[in-house]
């Protein structure tokens, strides 16, 4: 199958993953526990897009806001929608990023990384610029490898048979939320 | 924006096969000889090749600029001359009107109308300056994997074509399925496999 079929195909396992992170976010309020690794600050913010259905029959919903006024994401949940694209806080030890995920091809966008001493301070030498590119390296891959743990939580639930139990409390999540809206 | 600064956009690719032995050797005289080739003083429409990541007119790689621990970091340069679809409008249009009165004739036939178009294109074409583009990129040769600093299908692609020419070596976007093989076992990819989507509601 070539990649362009694919991306059709298994669109969908992006936008399950992005719909579930939303939930296991809320689920402990911001915080979702990485196996081995503690807790990571996970938040949804100020814009989302949710998607319904395939090519041109698809239907697409933008909203942007604070937190807590997502209401229109909420009532697209309910409609049965999916997430598209959604701007991610993640946290871990000192670190922050911002990022918006692009769900079915797995996209990173505007990320804005960690602030850093070294950043701040620059350089011109050789030695500063390899310092501060290996830096940026260093905190690009450490996003990559967060969302990879995340997702890899995600699929190892997805494919086993606790994912009709999880199914379950997705339901339930989206319908209070539904109601609150 | 790239990946030196500011925000950035990126997806990620997986680098297929075997690094050759002698591999930073091999990558300087591979970059070199795929560098960007600057356009301004000819009548190229195209040009495409790597610089440096610190600066698009560096494609000399001075001290193996690329080069950052395990890394290599390179920006994909393209230059293209383009010419907006209203100006070569206008243009032809402007021609057309100049030979209708030159000759005397009412109307152009459709195989002249063509004829004016290219020779016009092709003069816009030698006068337009070229449109750089530049785009990072950086390879993680101890996980085999790559960053590419845009969400530009096109780029994508030209990627792909020229990493292939470059370095012998087939790069594939890691969309979720192929990251979900990677993080799976082999019975838990199986299972992938079959799975269908769900309804959340």
């Amino acid at each position: 199958m070539d990649l362009v079929d694919l991306i059709a195909e298994k669109r969908f396992i992006g936008q399950e993953f992005l719909t579930w992170l939303w939930w296991k976010s809320e689920e402990r309020g911001g915080s979702v526990e990485l196996p081995g690794q503690g807790d990571v600050t996970v938040v949804f913010e100020k814009h989302m897009l949710l998607e319904y259905g395939e090519g041109e029959s698809s239907e697409k919903c933008i909203c942007s806001g604070l937190q807590s006024e997502l209401k229109e994401a909420r009532t697209g949940l309910v409609m049965g929608k999916k997430l598209e694209q959604a701007r991610i806080q993640v946290a871990q030890n000192d670190y922050e990023w911002n990022f918006t995920m692009a769900a079915a091809v797995m996209e990173f966008r505007n990320v804005k990384l960690p602030k850093t001493g070294a950043a701040q301070e620059g350089g011109n030498s050789p030695e500063e610029i390899e310092g501060l590119i290996l830096e940026r390296i260093f905190l690009f891959e450490e996003l990559v490898r967060l969302v990879q743990a995340l997702f890899r939580m995600f699929l190892e639930v997805r494919v086993s048979n606790s994912w009709k139990d999880e199914l379950v409390k997705i339901r339930s999540w989206v319908h209070t939320r539904g109601q609150m809206t | 924006m790239g990946f030196l600064n500011g925000s950035a956009s990126f997806v990620r690719f997986s680098v297929e096969g075997d690094l050759p032995e002698n591999f930073w050797d091999f990558a300087a005289e591979r970059i070199t000889a795929f560098s960007f080739k600057d356009i301004d003083e000819t009548y190229d429409e195209f040009s495409i090749g790597w610089v440096s990541v610190q600066n698009m007119f560096d494609s000399d790689f001075q001290f193996a600029s690329y080069a950052s621990g395990d890394y290599v970091t390179l920006s994909l340069r393209i230059d293209e001359r383009k010419v907006a679809p209203a100006i070569l409008k206008k243009f032809a249009q402007k021609e057309e009107e100049r030979i209708k009165k030159e000759k005397q004739i009412p109307k152009i036939g459709r195989t002249m109308k063509i004829e004016i178009r290219e020779r016009i294109q092709s003069e816009l074409m030698k006068k337009a300056a070229p449109v750089p583009a530049v785009y990072d990129l950086c390879w993680n040769l101890s996980d085999s994997t790559l960053l590419f600093f845009t969400t530009n299908r096109k780029a994508h692609t030209l990627l792909e074509d020229l990493f292939k020419e470059t370095f012998g070596l087939l790069i594939a976007q890691q969309i979720p399925y192929y990251m979900a093989e990677r993080l799976l076992d082999e019975d838990d990819t199986q299972r992938l496999a079959a799975i269908t989507p769900d309804i959340f509601v």
